[in-house]
């Protein structure tokens, strides 16, 4: 291949500027290699040169290969350690958990749902229907349990209906059955009864029932306790397991769902007042808030959002501006100083002005609550904010994360006034920092999280209020 | 993720003249920051995905629900979002991207009935129907239209949406699971399909009520998914009463003590704990089985819309043919006779519910000796008084029990009677519904227990089943009240 062809021979021209850059190259890429190869093998002279010193300063020529052979071993073990140990170093740094918090306990032992007046239960009088009762043995299964096939079969409320009443007997039982049954069907049935009668109204918007017992605040912060909800949030999960009642199962029963959608249906009834007082829906809204951050109940999160909206439009007007502070410090009490901060802001989901306003006062609660630095309010969590370095090796950027996207929330929803701008102006400011001052190989974790987000959130902010 | 050299200024120019080319622009610089986030390159582990996509719909929501002014979602991050749902690789996210796309849907409405201020039309009370182009969608039914398949490979189209429901028949019949969060997946992207095919042919519906105009129900998602060719309407239909005759019950386990106890619950390493998953299952199977019922009730309205509008001429050969649900319904009901009585159970939507019964009876009762076109029509003119004449005597009970048999009889009546007393008590159901009852209330209460009454003539060792006694028992008690 070398030899030119002989087509070759006879055009020249062709020939002679092509074969000395070929060759050219060619001596230069095995000139590397061998430079390389020349490299190593002086490096392996030289290591070899200098382990035999070493073990002629130790002892004479004997084992000479063997010695060197060890060393290496011991060198390469002592590496592998190290790295071992920065590996986990970095790892251990890293771990950082996911949001979750159990906001359940033991349960405690539910109480009978037996109906306790059932031989004075007008349904249920003999002389009611006359000769049907012979006819067809309808007095077979009397009492309780007719009353149960009748709520499962969805009777019971047709009949409440048609009668335009429930009786204060029945309407306890049932109402206790929602929240204690073990019966899948018989729980849900009874959830879908006072649904259906809390939501019912004619034409005219007046109830299609009359109800002479209403559901109560009291009844359902009683289930609560039975469900084990941690009202005390201090108290741990290990400190948990340590309780007496270990036998009694942990987290919630399956009829919470039917808890959330009562609250839900009580809110939205002609006057809700005549169930909840303002501070009790205070309390119910801060719980329901608090359930988005127990992962067991990640899947009832369209129901517990849907509890949150009818709450939250619970409130009057003038009520509002107080309340949702006091819900937001509450729930910030509540919720551990870490990713849950961020879950519980995010679940408030954003449709209209108020829930706006309570997603933003969340944020803000839990800023304050969380410098240690006595802040009041946003213009001082700015200031703290502005003196963190972010060049700084010891910067926490986890914690950055957080103060940034709960004062981003803060920011979304807030009606700063006037000194907005001023406001806006010192977030791009400490925006600008975060961008552009953490490199994109700041392989710390949660530094290009931080560095992402800020300029995500400057490019908005920007653009918005231009 | 995003460059913060990209794109920074140039946004701000701002002028009237050239505020829709600047507002364009910002459209354009924010759908490209945005989905930067969903940008995977670079160094990212699983957890760092799941994280940015989090991170995605919540931009989403903020920029498109919480700002104000808010914008609508470019195409593009409908699509992300949606596919969010569809791959649905934790129930965190499926939860989160159906919440979004819901509530999305009820701020950009696709259609909806615009009152026109125009005081001649409106004293007729019409009002005109807005379709808004623009609007995104998750089904994909225009042939060649203006979405290629590139960009809209996880749109839905008919072929896609009867796979989902054969999926879902899967599921329920499985007996072990790998992967629940794929069942929970496809439960929210059935229910996310319906209410989409609800908001678009409810406003339609109205408008064609009101001005007969075949057009707007013909151009609907329904009509239009349903009519296509590629699709097996019946099997469809068998699919879905299969999963309502399992009340759509997944064999997981379902014991939250067990699961609680068998494994240290939320452990930091998976994402879902098995406790969450259960509740959220639990959850989902009730909230399917009434999505089904509405899409039931939906393609039933459709299908009334439609048989209307061929009488009245209104429809032409390129319209189509597809057998009515009803009639599928009905059909399978009576090959099957097993799935009448759970059938009944489940199905709860009262006016359709009615329906079903007196159509299945109708097949029972002696069709009058000349079959023409017309008396084959007739049966639509059945109602709940007609269907109790049948057991008017004894003699007549005799008769009909023969064919019907006396257990279906009684399950008939019941049900028939329960779905009567749902509507009593809806003014706007009944007013709908007059036709197919034909008594009054206490009429209907009589009848019922003659009836019952004699059917226990006929078969003197009849057992009464308990919902049969609860059926009496509550006609007893409707007399007693309104006497």
């Amino acid at each position: 291949m070398e030899e030119p062809l002989d087509f070759e021979q006879e055009d020249q021209l062709v020939r002679t500027p092509l074969r000395p850059t070929n060759t050219n190259k060619r001596s230069k890429v095995i000139g590397l290699d061998d430079l390389l190869t020349d490299y190593y093998e002086e490096k392996n002279k030289y290591v070899h040169r200098k382990s035999k010193r070493l073990s002629l300063s130790k002892r004479d020529n004997s084992d000479e290969d063997d010695k060197s052979q060890k060393y290496k071993e011991r060198m390469l073990s002592k590496f592998v350690h190290d790295c071992e140990k920065q590996v986990n170093e970095m790892s251990a740094e890293e771990e950082i958990p996911l949001w979750g918090h159990r906001v359940f306990g033991h349960q405690k032992s539910l109480p009978s749902t037996e109906y306790k007046g059932v031989a004075d239960c007008q349904l249920l009088q003999p002389s009611s229907i006359g000769d049907l009762m012979s006819v067809f043995h309808l007095n077979e299964e009397q009492g309780e349990s007719f009353l149960e096939g009748l709520l499962v079969n969805r009777w019971l409320c047709k009949l409440a209906f048609i009668s335009g009443f429930v009786e204060d007997s029945t309407a306890t039982w049932v109402f206790n059955k929602m929240l204690y049954s073990s019966n899948g069907e018989l729980q849900v049935s009874a959830c879908e009864f006072w649904c259906n009668i809390l939501l019912s109204k004619d034409e005219a918007d007046k109830p299609l029932v009359s109800l002479g017992w209403f559901p109560g605040y009291s009844q359902l912060m009683d289930a609560l306790v039975t469900y084990g909800y941690l009202f005390d949030t201090s108290i741990t999960r290990s400190s948990l397991s340590q309780e007496v009642h270990t036998d009694k199962p942990e987290g919630p029963p399956e009829n919470i769902s039917s808890w959330i959608k009562v609250i839900s249906a009580c809110c939205q009834i002609r006057s809700p007042r005549s169930i909840f007082s303002i501070s009790e829906a205070e309390e119910l809204l801060c719980i329901i808030s608090h359930f988005s951050l127990d992962r067991e109940l990640q899947g009832l999160l369209f129901i517990i959002n849907e509890c949150m909206q009818s709450l939250i439009i619970f409130f009057s007007e003038e009520e509002w501006d107080v309340s949702c502070k006091r819900v937001a410090k509450s729930l910030a009490f509540r919720t551990p100083k870490d990713l849950n901060c961020l879950r519980v802001v995010e679940c408030v989901s954003v449709t209209n002005g108020r829930s706006k306003q309570l997603r933003s006062q969340i944020a803000l609660q839990l800023l304050t609550l969380r410098f240690d630095t006595k802040v009041n309010d946003y213009k001082e969590i700015l200031e703290v904010l502005m003196s963190v370095n972010v060049k700084d090796k010891d910067c926490k950027f986890f914690e950055l994360y957080i103060y940034l996207v709960l004062v981003e929330n803060f920011f979304l929803f807030h009606h700063l006034g006037e000194e907005k701008w001023v406001a806006i102006d010192t977030w791009c400011k400490f925006l600008r920092n975060c961008s552009s001052q953490i490199t994109s190989t700041d392989w710390r974790s949660y530094a290009s999280k931080v560095r992402n987000k800020a300029s995500y959130i400057l490019q908005t902010t920007v653009e918005r209020s231009c | 993720m995003v460059n913060p050299n990209r794109k920074r200024g140039g946004n701000c120019s701002g002028g009237s003249s050239r505020e829709n080319r600047s507002n364009n622009n910002n459209m354009d610089a924010w759908e490209e920051n945005t989905m930067a986030i969903l940008d995977s390159s670079g160094f990212k582990d699983s957890q760092d995905v799941h994280d940015d996509r989090l991170c995605f719909l919540e931009a989403v929501r903020s920029a498109s629900l919480a700002s104000e002014p808010s914008t609508a979602p470019s195409w593009r991050m409908f699509d992300a979002v949606f596919q969010i749902l569809v791959d649905c690789n934790s129930l965190e996210l499926a939860m989160a991207s159906y919440q979004l796309l819901t509530e999305l849907d009820k701020r950009y409405s696709r259609v909806y009935v615009m009152k026109s201020d125009n005081t001649e039309s409106s004293s007729n009370g019409i009002g005109n129907l807005v379709v808004v182009k623009e609007a995104w969608s998750p089904f994909n039914l225009a042939s060649g239209g203006e979405r290629t398949a590139k960009d809209s490979c996880s749109l839905f189209d008919s072929v896609r949406f009867s796979t989902l429901i054969e999926d879902m028949v899967q599921a329920v019949n499985k007996l072990s699971f790998d992967l629940v969060i794929k069942a929970v997946g496809n439960l929210l992207l059935f229910q996310y399909l319906v209410n989409v095919l609800e908001e678009d042919l409810l406003p339609r519906l109205t408008v064609y009520k009101e001005t007969l105009n075949w057009l707007l129900l013909k151009e609907s998602v329904l009509n239009i998914l349903l009519g296509s060719r590629k699709l097996n309407f019946k099997s469809l239909v068998r699919d879905c009463m299969s999963i309502l005759l399992k009340r759509c019950h997944h064999n997981i386990p379902n014991n939250l003590q067990g699961l609680r106890s068998s494994e240290d619950t939320c452990s930091q390493s998976s994402q879902d704990c098995d406790v969450g998953l259960s509740i959220a299952v639990s959850e989902l199977e009730k909230e399917t089985c009434v999505a089904i019922q509405k899409f039931f009730k939906l393609v039933m309205e459709l299908d009334v819309a439609r048989k209307e509008a061929d009488m009245h001429g209104l429809t032409s050969r390129l319209d189509g043919f597809r057998l009515p649900i009803l009639e599928i319904v009905v059909d399978e009901l009576t090959y099957n006779r097993d799935s009448l009585p759970p059938f009944l159970v489940v199905f709860s939507e009262p006016k359709w519910k009615l329906e079903i019964i007196l159509q299945y009876f109708s097949k029972y009762v002696t069709k009058s000796s000349v079959r023409t076109r017309r008396s084959n029509e007739k049966s639509d003119g059945a109602t709940l008084a007609g269907m109790l004449n049948n057991f008017s005597t004894a003699a007549n009970t005799k008769n009909i029990v023969k064919r019907v048999t006396s257990g279906a009889a009684q399950l008939l009546l019941a049900h028939a009677f329960q779905a009567y007393l749902s509507l009593v008590h809806d003014s706007k159901q009944i007013a709908s519904s007059t036709e197919r009852i034909g008594a009054t209330l206490s009429e209907i209460c009589n009848s019922l227990i003659s009836a019952f009454r004699n059917l226990r003539k006929t078969d003197e060792g009849l057992e009464i089943t308990s919902f049969a006694k609860e059926a009496l028992f509550a006609a007893a008690m409707v007399l007693k009240r309104k006497p």
